[in-house]
C-alpha cells in the first residue's frame, strides 16, 4: 500500500517542491520588500509551509479511500487497535513530508537560500516542520475518514474541501509579506495565526536567532493541533456508522 | 448458549433505506447457518452488523457472548469475516497477505510465516502464492480472501456470498472447506442466494427478503414446506377450475393460478396426494387436461417463500 502510494505521490511532492519555490521566488521577488535579507531566504520558510499544505491534501483523499476500499473495511473487522491504521498513514506522510524538506533545502540552496544558524537551528528547523507536517496531516486524516462514507468522499474529490482554507492561510499569513502590508483590522489574525508564526520561527533558526515569545506560540500552535486533530482523527477512525 | 444472536435488529439508511426490519434469529454453536436470499435482501447488511461494521439502527446482537455495540472490540477478536470482495493488499504477494493477516492479528513473524505457508499448502495455492494479488483470478482471490479470514483460527466465520462468480470446480472446493470447519467446531455464518448451496451446507437456514426474515429452520423443514413434490390438475374447460379448486381445498396448501389453468396441491404424502386428488377431481366428471405429480424447481420453491415475481 504505501509502496505504492510512493511511487505515484512522490514525484509530485518533488515537482511541487521546485515548482512553489520557484513561482514564489520569480512572481514577488520585487513586489514585496523584504528589508535586509534576501529574497530565497525570506520566502523558504512560507513556500516549505504551502508545499506542506499542498501535500497534506492528499492525505485527505487517502484516509477517504482506506475508509471505502475493501481492503480498509476488512481491517476494521480485525482486533486492532484503530491507531493502527492511522498510524500507517501518518508514517507516509512523514515520510513524504521528509522528502518535501529535503527538496526545499536542495532547490533554496540552489536559490542562495543558507542555514546561517547552525546544526542544532538546522535540526530543529526540521523537527519543528515535520511536526507541523504530522499535525497538519492529522487534521486531514480526520477530514478524509469523516467524509469517506459520504458521496463527497467515494467521489474523490474530498481534498478539496480544505483547499480554500489552507490557501487563505498562506495567503494571509507574514510568510510572503510583512504584517504592515495588511489592512489594519487583518493585523491580529495575520499576526498570529499558526502559518505566521511558524514561518517566523523556521526564518528565525534559519537566520541563527529566534524570538522567545515567536517560538513558544509556534510550539503551542503545533501541539495544539497535534493533541486536537490527533484526537479526531483517531476517532473518525474507529466511527462506526 | 447460541453463539450468534440478533433480537430486532432494524437499520436504517438516511432514514429512508429500510435495509433490514426487525430481524431476529441465532445461531448454536459450531452450526453451520445459510443465510439465504435474493440480491438486496439485506443479507450483507447482517453480516456488517455482526462483525461490527455497521451499527444497528434499532434492535441488539451479540457475538460470542458480546455485544456488538457494546464490545465491538471482543467480537472482532472472536470473528472472521470475508465479504463479496477481496480484501487484499493489492502491491503484496498471496503469501505477503497472509502474513500481514496473521501479525495483524497478533502472530509472530515467525509464526506468522509457518501459518501461511501451512494455509497455501492446504489450499493449493503454491503456484501463485509468491505472485502480486492483482495478477490472480477471482478463483484465487476469494481463495486467498477465506484463507487469511482462517490465518488464526476464529470462533465464527462470516462468510458473505463465498461461492458467487465461482466457477464450478472452485464452488466445490468451498464446499468442502466450509463442511471441515463446521466438523472442527468453527461457527459459520454464510450467506447465498442459491437454495442447492443452503441446502448442502447449512444446518439451519434463514430465509431474508426485503429485510425481513420469512422463514427459518432446518433445510429439511424448509424443504418440506416448499421442497416436496406437487399435484397440478389443469382441466380442458378453464372455466372448470373454480369447481376443481373447491374440491381440493381442504389439502395441503391448494392454490389455483387463473392465468396459468391449474390447481396445485402440496403432495406432502407424495403418491398418495396424488391419488387423492385424482379420486376427487375424477368424481366431478370434468374433462382434464393434465394431472400430474412435479417436483418443484428451486427457483421455483424460493419464490414461493419470498412470494415474489422472478424472470
Amino acid at each position: 500500500m504505501v509502496i505504492g502510494t510512493l511511487r505515484d505521490d512522490l514525484p509530485f511532492a518533488v515537482v511541487a517542491t521546485v515548482g512553489n519555490f520557484i513561482a514564489f521566488n520569480f512572481a514577488l521577488r520585487n513586489v514585496i520588500d523584504t528589508g535586509n535579507i534576501t529574497y530565497p531566504q525570506y520566502i523558504l520558510p512560507v513556500v516549505l509551509v504551502q508545499v506542506t499544505f499542498l501535500g497534506v491534501l492528499t492525505a485527505v483523499d487517502r484516509a477517504a479511500r482506506d475508509r471505502q476500499s475493501d481492503f480498509g473495511i476488512q481491517l476494521r473487522t480485525l482486533p486492532i487497535s484503530a491507531a493502527v491504521p492511522l498510524m500507517a498513514r501518518m508514517l507516509y506522510c512523514i515520510i513524504r513530508g521528509v522528502v518535501v524538506l529535503l527538496t526545499t533545502f536542495a532547490t533554496g540552496y540552489v536559490f542562495g537560500f543558507r542555514m546561517i544558524g547552525g546544526p542544532l537551528c538546522a535540526l530543529a528547523f526540521c523537527a519543528i516542520t515535520l511536526l507541523l507536517t504530522l499535525a497538519v496531516s492529522l487534521g486531514a486524516d480526520a477530514a478524509g475518514s469523516r467524509l469517506g462514507d459520504s458521496p463527497i468522499g467515494k467521489g474523490g474529490t474530498a481534498s478539496q474541501v480544505l483547499l480554500v482554507p489552507q490557501m487563505l492561510l498562506v495567503i494571509l499569513s507574514t510568510g510572503m509579506a510583512p504584517v504592515e502590508s495588511f489592512p489594519d483590522w487583518l493585523h491580529t489574525f495575520v499576526e498570529y495565526q499558526p502559518v505566521s508564526q511558524v514561518t517566523e520561527t523556521l526564518r528565525g533558526l534559519a537566520s541563527g536567532h529566534v524570538m522567545v515569545g515567536n517560538l513558544a506560540t509556534t510550539l503551542a500552535w503545533c501541539f495544539g493541533m497535534l493533541g486536537l486533530f490527533g484526537v479526531a482523527a483517531l476517532r473518525m477512525q474507529r466511527r462506526t456508522t | 448458549m447460541p453463539v450468534i444472536e440478533l433480537e430486532g435488529v432494524s437499520k436504517e439508511f438516511d432514514g429512508a433505506v429500510h435495509a433490514l426490519q426487525g430481524v431476529s434469529f441465532s445461531v448454536p454453536t459450531g452450526s453451520v447457518c445459510g443465510l439465504l436470499g435474493p440480491n438486496g435482501a439485506g443479507k450483507t447488511t447482517v453480516v456488517k452488523i455482526l462483525s461490527t461494521l455497521l451499527r444497528p439502527t434499532s434492535g441488539t446482537a451479540t457475538v460470542a457472548g458480546y455485544d456488538i455495540i457494546r464490545n465491538p472490540a471482543q467480537v472482532r477478536a472472536s470473528i472472521a469475516m470475508t465479504g463479496q470482495f477481496s480484501a487484499l493488499d493489492w502491491q503484496l504477494t498471496g503469501r505477503e497477505n497472509l502474513v500481514l493477516f496473521g501479525r495483524l492479528r497478533g502472530m509472530r513473524r515467525k509464526d506468522a510465516q509457518l501459518r501461511a505457508d501451512a494455509l497455501i499448502g492446504q489450499f493449493d495455492m503454491a503456484h501463485a502464492a509468491d505472485r502480486r494479488a492483482q495478477t490472480y483470478s477471482g478463483g484465487m482471490q476469494r481463495r486467498i480472501n477465506i484463507a487469511a479470514a482462517l490465518v488464526v483460527p476464529p470462533q465464527v466465520l462470516f462468510l458473505d456470498e463465498p461461492t458467487t462468480g465461482l466457477d464450478p470446480r472452485s464452488r466445490r472446493d468451498v464446499w468442502d472447506l466450509v463442511s471441515s470447519l463446521s466438523a472442527q467446531g468453527v461457527t459459520v455464518l454464510l450467506t447465498t442466494q442459491y437454495l442447492e448451496e443452503a441446502d448442502l451446507l447449512s444446518d439451519s437456514v434463514v430465509v431474508i427478503n426485503e429485510g425481513r426474515v420469512i422463514a427459518s429452520g432446518t433445510a429439511e423443514e424448509l424443504k418440506r414446506r416448499v421442497g416436496f413434490s406437487y399435484c397440478a390438475v389443469s382441466p380442458v374447460n378453464p372455466a372448470d377450475l373454480p369447481q376443481i379448486f373447491s374440491a381440493v381445498s381442504d389439502l395441503d396448501d391448494a392454490q389455483a393460478d387463473y392465468e396459468a389453468n391449474f390447481v396445485s396441491v402440496l403432495a406432502s404424502d407424495g403418491v398418495a396426494t396424488f391419488a387423492e386428488v385424482f379420486r376427487r377431481v375424477d368424481r366431478l366428471g370434468i374433462e382434464l387436461a393434465d394431472i400430474s405429480l412435479r417436483k418443484p424447481s428451486l427457483d421455483e420453491a424460493f419464490l414461493h417463500l419470498t412470494g415474489s415475481v422472478n424472470n
